[in-house]
Formats: C-alpha cells, sequence, structure tokens
C-alpha cells in the first residue's frame, strides 16, 4: 500500500466534487457539468514534488443506487462495526463488473484502497434525509472522513447540514471552489491533515509546497507586469523615410505599428500571466474579446484604470515633472479621456484627435545618407497608470479564478485605481516612469523599488 | 554532498547562449536533471549545455567564432613575436663605433609595456565609452578593424554573437596581453641571442642633465624586484659612470675605451628588467585580466536569456497535480428535446413525493391544492420493499413531486421505472419543484437537467410538468 495520503471526494451527483478537485488540483482538464454523471470514473490527482507524490485526491463520480448498494450491505452484513469494511470490500468485489452499479464500486475502490472520505454536499439546497444512506455506507467503510458545505446557489442551509453531517464525519467545513482563494485552499488542506495522524507530515509539507509555489506564481507574474511595463514605456519604434520630410502616410504608418507593438505586447504579457496561473485556455473562452472592449486607447479605460485630471497633476508634481511642457500634455490628456481616441484600437485610422500628444513623433538626422522617422517613448502621464492599472487586474484576477471555474472572466472595475494606488504610490511609480518616457537608463535601485510598489499594489488585490 | 566545480569558457558560454535561443526544455525534466547532477548552478548550467548541444543542427557559433579567434590570434601571435624579435635585433645593432643606448632600449623594453598596461588598467577601471577610448591607443585595434574587412572574416558576424561591449573589452585585453607578451619575449629573445653572439658595448646617453647619480638611483629602483637574489643585474655607479656617453666629439670618450670590458654587463640588467617588466609583469597581467573575463563570462551568462528561467527550474521543486489518467468525456446534450407543460390536473389517483419527508408532502399538498385518493412518500429512506409494495399497488394517474434541484439519480430512474412497467398505471406526471424559500417554482437549469434525463425514458405514459 502507498505511503501518502489519498482523499476520495464523494458525495451526490452534481454537488461539486469535480470543482472541488480542479480546485484543489489546480487542474482545469477537469469536465465539470449541470448534468448528473458528468463524471463517469474515479479519476486521481497526486500532488507530485519531483515525481513523489505528496498525497492524492481522486474525483469520482456520485451515487446513483445509494439505496440498493445500502439494501446490499444490510442483507450481508450482519456483523461486528470492525467487519463492516469487508462487506463494503466484498459488495465492490462482486459487483465489479455489473453496470448497475459501476459508478458506488468506481468511488468506493479509493475508498477500500485507504483513502480518506471527504463527503461533498450542496449547502445551498435544504438538507434532505435521502443523503443519510450515502453517509451510512460511507461509515461502513471505516475510513476517516470530513465533510464539506458546497455554496453553489445564493441560499444558505449550512445550520441545518451541520446538524446533520456532524452526526456522521469528524470535521464539516465550508468551501466554495468558485471562489476559493490560495488562503482557503491551504485551509482546507489543514482540515484535512486532522484527518489521521500519519497523514500530518504529508499535507503539512504540501501545503508548504503550494506556499512556495503560489509565491513563486506571484513573483514570476510581479517579473513579467514590470519587464512589460518597461518595455512598452521605453519602447521606440523608428522607420526609414525616403525624403527629407516623412509624408504623412509615412507618420501614419509609423503610428499603427508602433500600437500594434503596445497592443501585442499587452497581449503577450497576459498570455505570460494566463500560463503562469494554467489558465491559457480562457482565451478560448473569449475573454480576450471581453477584455478589448475596454481598449488600451479608448476612454473608458482611461476613466477606470487611469488617474483623474487632478490625480495626473497631482502626481506630476510630487514627483517634479509638471513643467509647462507636462501641463500641456495633462491638457491633451485630459481631453483624450473626455473625447479623443474613442473607438480607437488597432486598425483604427490614423489621425485621430489627441494622438500626437500621446507619442513624439521625430525625424531623426543623417545616419550614412538615410533619414529616419521616431515615435516614442510614450508622453502621455495617464498611459502607464493606465497600462500598469490594466495589468495588475488582469494579472490579479487571473491568479484568484478558480480552476473550478468554466465561465467567461468579467470585469468588475469600479474603483479600480483607488484600490490599488494611493498618492504615496504614485509618486513612487512616477519616479520610474519619468527615466522611461525621458529614454533613461535603468538602474537596478529604481527598478527594484518600482517593482516593490507594483508588487504592494498585486498583494493588495490578491 | 560533493560539488562539482565550473569552469565558464568562451565556448561554453556561446553554445549555451545558443542553445537557449532553441532549447529551454521543461520544468519536469530540468529540475530532475538538477536533482540527478547535484552541483553548483554554473557547473550544472555547463552539463545541461553539454547534454543538450545536440539539439543545434546548424554550425556552432562557438566553432566559428573561436575558429576566427584562433587564426587571428595565431597569425598576430607570429607576426608580433618575430616583430618583436627584429626590433630587438633592430635596437641592438652595434656597429662597434657607437655604444648601444641604454635608455633607448630601457624604453621599448620595460617604458612601453608599463605605458601599454597603464593603458589596460585605465581601461579596465572606466566604462565601455572610456575604454573604447583607450583602446585606440592600441595597434591591435586597428589591425582587428583591418580583418575585420578581410574575406574569411565575413563568415562570422560578430555583431549577432552575444557579446556585450564590457565582455568584449575583456576579450580584446586578455588578446592585448597575450600579444604583447609574444612582442616582449621577441625583444628579450633578440637581447639573449645578440648577447650570446656579439660583444655589445652598452652607454647611456641623454640630452636631459641627468647625473649619473640620480640615473644610477633611478636604475636601481627599477631593479628593486631582482636586487637581492641577483645583485649583479644592478648597475653600480661606477659602470653607470663609465658608460655615460656623449654624443659630441669624433671618437669614443677615453674613460668608455679603458673599460670597454666592463661596458657589456649592462645586459644582465636589460635582460633582467626585460623579464621582469615586460614579461613576468605581462604574464601576471594576462593572468589578472583572464580572471576578470572569467568573472565577466560567468556575470554575462548569468543574465543570458533563458538562463535565469532555467536555474530556477533547477532549484525549484517540481510540482504537478494533474491526473494521468485520461477523463472520460460525456458528451452534453445543449438543450432537451421534449418539454415540460405547465399546469397540473385537479385529481390525481395517487399523489408520490420522491424523497420528501411526509410533513412536507402535506404542505406541497396544502399549496398546490391537489386532490388525491392516495399519498405517499418514496425513495428517501424507504426500504425497497416498501416502495416496490407501493408501486404495485397504484393505477391510473400518477403525480410524482420530485426535488428539481436534485438531479435523477439511477435510484429514481428504477423507482420510475417500475412505476411505468406497471400496467394499471395510465399516466405519470413528474413535477420538480423548487424549494419552499422560491414558492416551489423550480429553476430553468435544474428543470433542464430533469428533462434531459427524462427524455431518455421510452414511455408515452410520461409527462414532465413545471409548475
Amino acid at each position: 500500500m502507498s505511503d501518502y495520503p489519498k482523499f476520495a471526494v464523494v458525495g451526490h451527483p452534481n454537488k461539486g466534487k469535480s470543482s472541488i478537485v480542479a480546485s484543489l488540483s489546480l487542474d482545469k482538464s477537469i469536465q465539470i457539468g449541470n448534468t448528473p454523471g458528468t463524471t463517469q470514473v474515479k479519476r486521481g490527482f497526486p500532488l507530485k514534488v519531483d515525481g513523489k507524490i505528496v498525497y492524492e485526491l481522486f474525483d469520482t463520480p456520485g451515487f446513483q443506487r445509494a439505496r440498493r448498494v445500502f439494501a446490499w450491505l444490510q442483507d450481508h452484513g450482519d456483523v461486528s462495526a470492525d467487519k463492516r469494511v469487508d462487506v463494503v470490500r466484498e459488495f465492490v468485489f462482486k459487483h465489479k463488473t455489473n453496470e448497475q452499479f459501476k459508478d458506488e464500486v468506481e468511488l468506493l475502490e479509493p475508498i477500500l484502497n485507504g483513502a480518506g472520505i471527504i463527503y461533498v454536499v450542496d449547502a445551498s439546497k435544504p438538507y434532505g434525509a435521502e443523503y443519510e444512506i450515502e453517509m451510512e455506507i460511507l461509515r461502513w467503510c471505516g475510513q476517516p472522513s470530513m465533510a464539506i458545505l458546497n455554496l453553489i446557489g445564493d441560499e444558505d442551509y449550512r445550520d441545518e447540514w451541520t446538524r446533520a453531517l456532524g452526526q456522521y464525519f469528524r470535521l464539516v467545513r465550508t468551501y466554495n471552489p468558485m471562489i476559493a482563494r490560495h488562503i482557503e485552499h491551504t485551509q482546507l488542506l489543514e482540515s484535512m491533515a486532522q484527518l489521521k495522524e500519519d497523514w500530518t507530515e504529508s499535507i503539512k509539507k504540501a501545503i508548504s509546497v503550494l506556499d512556495e509555489l503560489y509565491d513563486k506564481k506571484v513573483e514570476e507574474s510581479l517579473n513579467i507586469i514590470v519587464e512589460y511595463m518597461v518595455e512598452v514605456l521605453s519602447f521606440v519604434h523608428k522607420e526609414k523615410i525616403k525624403k527629407e520630410e516623412a509624408s504623412e502616410k509615412e507618420k501614419e504608418d509609423a503610428k499603427v505599428t508602433y500600437r500594434k507593438k503596445i497592443l501585442s505586447s499587452e497581449k503577450k504579457e497576459r498570455r505570460a500571466i494566463e500560463k503562469i496561473w494554467n489558465h491559457l485556455d480562457i482565451e478560448k473562452k473569449e475573454i480576450s474579446l471581453e477584455l478589448d472592449r475596454v481598449g488600451l486607447f479608448s476612454k473608458e479605460s482611461a476613466s477606470i484604470f487611469g488617474l483623474s485630471q487632478k490625480e495626473l497633476i497631482l502626481t506630476g508634481a510630487s514627483a517634479g515633472v509638471v513643467t509647462g511642457a507636462g501641463f500641456d500634455l495633462i491638457t491633451a490628456g485630459s481631453t483624450l479621456l473626455l473625447g479623443s481616441l474613442i473607438g480607437g484600437v488597432v486598425g483604427g485610422v490614423g489621425a485621430m484627435f489627441g494622438f500626437d500628444n500621446l507619442y513624439e513623433v521625430k525625424v531623426l538626422g543623417q545616419k550614412l545618407g538615410k533619414r529616419e522617422l521616431s515615435i516614442g517613448p510614450m508622453q502621455n502621464l495617464n498611459f502607464p497608470y493606465v497600462l500598469l492599472g490594466r495589468s495588475l487586474y488582469h494579472a490579479s484576477m487571473i491568479a484568484k479564478r478558480s480552476h473550478a471555474e468554466r465561465d467567461n472572466l468579467e470585469l468588475d472595475n469600479t474603483s479600480f485605481t483607488e484600490k490599488i494606488m494611493d498618492a504615496k504610490n504614485r509618486k513612487g511609480l512616477e519616479k520610474m516612469h519619468l527615466k522611461l518616457r525621458k529614454a533613461e537608463e535603468i538602474e537596478d535601485e529604481v527598478l527594484e523599488e518600482y517593482r516593490t510598489l507594483i508588487k504592494k499594489s498585486l498583494l493588495t488585490l490578491l | 554532498m560533493q560539488k562539482k566545480s565550473s569552469n565558464i569558457t568562451l565556448k561554453s558560454y556561446l553554445d549555451l547562449a545558443q542553445l537557449l535561443k532553441k532549447y529551454k526544455g521543461k520544468h519536469e525534466d530540468n529540475r530532475l536533471f538538477a536533482l540527478t547532477q547535484k552541483s553548483e548552478e554554473l557547473k550544472l548550467l555547463s552539463l545541461w549545455q553539454e547534454k543538450n548541444l545536440y539539439r543545434i543542427n546548424e554550425e556552432l557559433d562557438s566553432s566559428k567564432y573561436l575558429h576566427y579567434l584562433t587564426l587571428l590570434t595565431s597569425l598576430f601571435g607570429i607576426v608580433l613575436l618575430v616583430f618583436g624579435f627584429f626590433t630587438g635585433f633592430a635596437l641592438l645593432s652595434y656597429s662597434g663605433t657607437e655604444p648601444v643606448n641604454v635608455i633607448y632600449l630601457l624604453l621599448v623594453m620595460v617604458g612601453l609595456p608599463l605605458f601599454s598596461m597603464l593603458l589596460s588598467l585605465f581601461s579596465l577601471f572606466t566604462g565601455n565609452r572610456g575604454a573604447n577610448f583607450f583602446n585606440h591607443f592600441s595597434p591591435l585595434y586597428y589591425l582587428e578593424k583591418i580583418i575585420d574587412f578581410l574575406p574569411f572574416a565575413k563568415n562570422i558576424n560578430l555583431s549577432s554573437l552575444p557579446f556585450s561591449a564590457t565582455l568584449s573589452k575583456w576579450i580584446f585585453l586578455q588578446r592585448l596581453q597575450l600579444f604583447s607578451f609574444l612582442f616582449a619575449l621577441g625583444l628579450f629573445s633578440a637581447l639573449v641571442l645578440t648577447v650570446i653572439s656579439k660583444d655589445i658595448a652598452f652607454a647611456w646617453s641623454s640630452t636631459l642633465e641627468v647625473n649619473p647619480i640620480s640615473f644610477q638611483y633611478m636604475l636601481g629602483l627599477l631593479a628593486t624586484p631582482w636586487q637581492t637574489f641577483f645583485p649583479s643585474a644592478v648597475p653600480t655607479l661606477e659602470l653607470v659612470e663609465i658608460s655615460h656617453y656623449f654624443r659630441l666629439g669624433d671618437k669614443l670618450d677615453t674613460t668608455m675605451v679603458q673599460n670597454a670590458d666592463k661596458l657589456g654587463a649592462w645586459w644582465k640588467f636589460l635582460a633582467m628588467a626585460t623579464l621582469t617588466y615586460a614579461l613576468v609583469l605581462r604574464l601576471l597581467f594576462w593572468f589578472m585580466i583572464r580572471l576578470g573575463l572569467n568573472a565577466q563570462l560567468k556575470k554575462e551568462l548569468l543574465a543570458l536569456s533563458g538562463v535565469k528561467k532555467l536555474l530556477k527550474e533547477f532549484s525549484t521543486p517540481f510540482v504537478s497535480t494533474q491526473s494521468v489518467k485520461q477523463e472520460k468525456h460525456l458528451e452534453v446534450k445543449e438543450e432537451a428535446s421534449i418539454s415540460a407543460s405547465e399546469t397540473l390536473s385537479d385529481a390525481y389517483a395517487s399523489l408520490l413525493a420522491w424523497n420528501y419527508a411526509e410533513k412536507t408532502l402535506l404542505l406541497l399538498q396544502d399549496h398546490n391544492k391537489i386532490k388525491a385518493s392516495n399519498m405517499a412518500v418514496v425513495g428517501g429512506r424507504n426500504s425497497f420493499s416498501q416502495d416496490q409494495a407501493l408501486v404495485d399497488g397504484l393505477k391510473g394517474k400518477i403525480l410524482l413531486y420530485v426535488k428539481a434541484w436534485e438531479p435523477p439519480t439511477m435510484d429514481f430512474m428504477d423507482f420510475l421505472a417500475d412505476i411505468l412497467a406497471n400496467k394499471n398505471v395510465k399516466v405519470v406526471e413528474v413535477c420538480p419543484l423548487g424549494t419552499a424559500s422560491g414558492n416551489y417554482s423550480s429553476k430553468k437549469s435544474d428543470m433542464e437537467v430533469w428533462l434531459k434525463k427524462l427524455e431518455q425514458v421510452d414511455s408515452e405514459k410520461l409527462e414532465v410538468i413545471d409548475v
């Protein structure tokens, strides 16, 4: 027999067993549906560290013919309590190939092989006595057990469920796989560790590994956000031009390329964040389309993620950057926020109002007889905050997203800026933004300070 | 655990950079590799690169570059050695009428190397722009620029190689030390050979008013490194005085002629000065720069794109939570093909409530104002024999309440099949109900689940009611 803890997640059909396993195993490949019988066979989800299994979770089909099973057990089980597990074993052995009991056989097998029982119920629906048969069967198995109250709907019947479940299970805990964060995940594991003394060490190790993994993911996300910010804010696009001065077409073409590059960087950054948190297929759910509705250059995104005119002035002033030119930019920026660039995303037609205030278009001097057109870095004061706000928001939503979640990711965008950026934070961030706008060399300390500020903001959102 | 040491070379640096552009490995494989090797991180990188180098199908950048570098180094090395040798011969050329000026020799054999080392030091301790400025003083700089235009240098695109300005500076400086050493070796060899094959009279002469005492003092300072263990190689005041040479006059000074046998003694000093300042010190410089180059290589290797990730994967436990077993995917229909009617009849022969408590059944009956001659709860804690007896006694039109939020289990489906199999039963109306708090109205999604399941029952007696 294996020496690591195993847990079978069992229960009535459609009570969120697979969702709980998906959430705990961080695996979004599990099929989850409201059709009973979505899970047809048991599947083990081992938590492996360097190839060694620390614990294993089993997703199982729900009870389908619990009354018949229990009737069989009672017919064959006129034995003392210590022998009841043998009767269950006999049932499984005798019905292994019986199509009628395939679900029960699937769910009982891991338990008979030593798995602890995690019984899942939907506590948003009233308690029913029919569950007692299932609980009785599980009690006959004689394995350590706990119950999870999953709140699938809006109502709350946890009190009545707790009273009933308390008679059958050592522990009863609430866990909603759809909204559970890392902390709830580890708390549930801590409860599982209490089920059997022998399992404590393994589960504690798993908790520490998962904590480490989580921290690593946060750090990696931060690195990606910082790299992305530096890349985009300092990005300069250069293009050779044919004559002394750039033609309007050359300018417009260069602007479109510049914007394409920024949007493609954002797309790349999002993919990288989604990969870290194992949510890569989120695009298949057309989430990117949802997010694109709040385009980088639209007035909505600026009002949601950017700073208000007052905040911009304060930020600029506190960082010592508000010069006459700065005010011009702010004015241009606010004009932009109020009405310009509506619908301006990639492919938008060139000459949009306020566009030239975002990018500095320069014609560079001769280099080996060739002239170049240069665009960037982005001069708009609000742009870094729009960019950072969007990035942090996306990263936090992805990081918090349960692997049991199958719906599209939706933005809840109210008061987002205020939540992550206070005046002190903005001042620190602006120091870096200013350097990037001026295309200055970034010292390690400034970069580290910037990273720390972004980390602080990200952690606030997680 | 014994740690294996690492040795970063230009080859391993270039190979790793090229490999990482093409292949970075998976976390699981990289971690496993690190666990099996148990080495420190640089050694691990080197071993990882060796293990995966076969993945590069094209010619290695390192091969091309090192070939270019070796060719260049050999060519320049030989040229400078020969050049040093002939320079030495030229400097030591002695016609028998005019002695060889020691000061001139010292400028080339000691002054020039020291000046070049000083430039190297400036180059080392200044930024890339400063270093570039100081490197312009070296002929090697211009020679390499010229070489770049030659056909054989076209095979390699140096700008595509991952050499930062700092690393290029270290490589240049290291080669500069090597070439300077070879040049000095040429000089030294020329000195030794000339001394063996010719009888040379050395003297010293300067337009500046340098008196022999000061000159001897300066020479003494130069000879500090060897004066304790090789005192005969330190010019004495007497030697300095007798070899003081004045250009004016049509013949040699009489003192010099009288002491002609002693004038050759300078060679020991010159040999030791060349050996110490042009060769040994240069070797030390070369060694120091080699260490610096290694440190820079190590720094840049760790900064190569992909290395940080690779090292992280080496040191971070690989955690996997996925199942190895493929899921048996259930094809789910979007919508049920049957629909529910919305009206209940006024009266039924029997009213059954699946998995309900008896008192709830009474409440339901009161709520829906249904007349039924027979009412019973089924399922739940009932035994099979109880339910079976009940089913056997059914007849006419049956209303069967079920909890809409509880999906139909096979236990229910078996029960329903038993009722439908009863010939006395004419119609069975299954009515999924919501919770009491929702006024018993079922949710659309719950109804869908029931409809999809019940459509599998092939019986005309079955109807579904959604109130």
